[in-house]
């Protein structure tokens, strides 16, 4: 994994998701569709860089987000980032790394990162929504749209941000 | 190993809780906050204002249709609003008169005249729990938390958070009634200011603004309007809120709650109004 690079177009995809995403997704969808795409680098970070490489992605860019639009507080997107960055990064470690186990990462990952930020504001109390209402309107809807994006950039990123021989699967140097 | 991993999250687990428990309920940011906002909100004005100025192009484009029917009744409008302009001067400087001959502080006459700074919006965020939209106005220009931000068609959101360029607002659609954050914001109805009074509050499931704690014998109506009302004197009054579409007897019985469609849109906004109350404590 050519580190180097992949933060500076995970920062890119940041600013991207603030700046540009808002404007493509039509009015009545904008509460529904919210897709987090560094997670999405996290994720392919996890599989092509190993463990702790996306548990430190995963932390710092969730934080760096978290910080930009800070409304109430600060972290939920940091913890549930780099929590999820490691344990994809664990999984990967003993599966062979191809594209459906990929989708698989993404749909449980995506899902699963919306319920730690979920349940991280019903425990300080700042949403009443319930999880039923919150999965229907937005956890789904965002998922699916995440996995079209992490599928359009599954190729690029293999090809241009991985060194060959990590592409191939075999044991890493790392 | 697996102890130790699992020691590890637990620490993390507490350092984190730890973390969201000191920044909830906190104003100020420290520096390196406030270096990363603006200089990542720098980078994403560059993006976003091309990118909204292309998407409203093609959204026009597709209601062409409709300029004509609004040119006609923009006319009408502003026939009557000459008419009012005269108006409004004559009872201006009668206000005035009358203020200079009650002894009015100077503090007291300047409390209504408010200064509207424009802002370009430059990026919004993507946590569903709280919307927020960044602006690229800071401390520099005057902005403080918990100041108003508007659009021409009414009331979007607070200031939350300033850095020294840009600043970060909340948007009214978070005033959630059962939520432990937000701020009341108190408003009343158009024409009849001195006998109305209501707490705006959000309601996300059927996204409408919801007005509580109105009085039973409040002559607010169906088809209202909705202005701040400015008591506190922290937050401006007579800004537009909404339309009330309903009326109905609150949860415990004793006061009216009413339902309120937004007169603004809370997306794909593009310039925004920082509504700046004369300094209260100032000289």
């Amino acid at each position: 994994m050519r580190i180097n690079r992949v933060i500076l177009w995970t920062l890119l995809l940041l600013i991207v998701e603030t700046a540009v995403i808002p404007w493509l997704v039509p009015p009545a969808w904008t509460e529904r569709l919210l897709p987090h795409l560094a997670f999405i680098m996290t994720l392919f970070v996890a599989g092509f860089g190993g463990r702790h490489h996306a548990f430190l992605f995963g932390l710092g860019f969730g934080l760096l987000q978290d910080i930009l639009f800070y409304g109430n507080l600060i972290g939920p997107y940091g913890f549930g980032m780099g929590l999820l960055g490691y344990m994809a990064g664990l999984v990967a470690e003993r599966r062979a790394f191809t594209l459906v186990f990929f989708i698989w990462i993404v749909v449980v990952g995506g899902g699963l990162l919306d319920t730690v930020v979920y349940l991280i504001y019903k425990l300080f109390r700042l949403t009443d929504l319930s999880y039923s209402f919150v999965f229907y309107w937005q956890i789904a809807p965002t998922t699916l749209l995440q996995l079209l994006f992490a599928l359009l950039i599954y190729v690029p990123v293999r090809r241009y941000l991985v060194k060959p021989s990590l592409a191939s699967g075999e044991d890493n140097p790392e | 190993m697996r102890n130790k991993r699992l020691f590890i999250l637990m620490i993390g687990l507490i350092v984190f809780i730890a973390i969201m428990g000191f920044t909830l309920g906190r104003k100020k940011l420290t520096w390196p906050e406030k270096f990363i906002n603006d200089a990542v909100g720098t980078v994403q004005g560059v993006f976003y204002r091309p990118v909204g100025a292309v998407a409203d192009f093609f959204r026009d484009l597709g209601r062409l249709s409709d300029v004509y029917k609004e040119n006609e009744l923009l006319r009408q409008t502003v026939a009557q609003y000459t008419q009012d302009q005269i108006r409004f001067n004559m009872l201006e400087a009668e206000n005035k008169r009358l203020q200079e001959e009650l002894n009015f502080t100077e503090r007291q006459k300047q409390l209504d005249n408010y200064r509207y700074l424009i802002a370009q919006v430059v990026g919004s965020t993507s946590n569903p729990y709280e919307k927020t939209i960044k602006i690229n106005l800071g401390s520099r220009d005057g902005v403080k938390p918990d100041m108003a931000v508007t659009t021409v068609d009414g009331l979007v959101g607070i200031i939350s958070r300033v850095s020294t360029f840009t600043s970060t607002v909340k948007l009214i659609t978070d005033l959630d009634e059962n939520s432990a954050a937000g701020m009341p914001v108190s408003a009343t109805v158009l024409d009849k200011e001195t006998q109305s009074f209501g707490i705006i509050e959000y309601d996300k499931e059927s996204s409408n603004l919801i007005m509580t704690k109105i009085d039973e014998r409040d002559p607010l109506a169906v088809g209202d309007k909705v202005i701040t009302s400015g008591l506190g004197n922290v937050f401006p009054k007579g800004i537009i809120v909404g339309t009330v579409e309903s009326r109905q007897v609150g949860v415990f019985g004793l006061t009216h709650t009413a339902v309120i469609t937004p007169a603004a849109k809370f997306d794909h906004l593009r310039e925004v109004f920082v509504v700046v109350v004369p300094d209260v404590d100032g000289p």
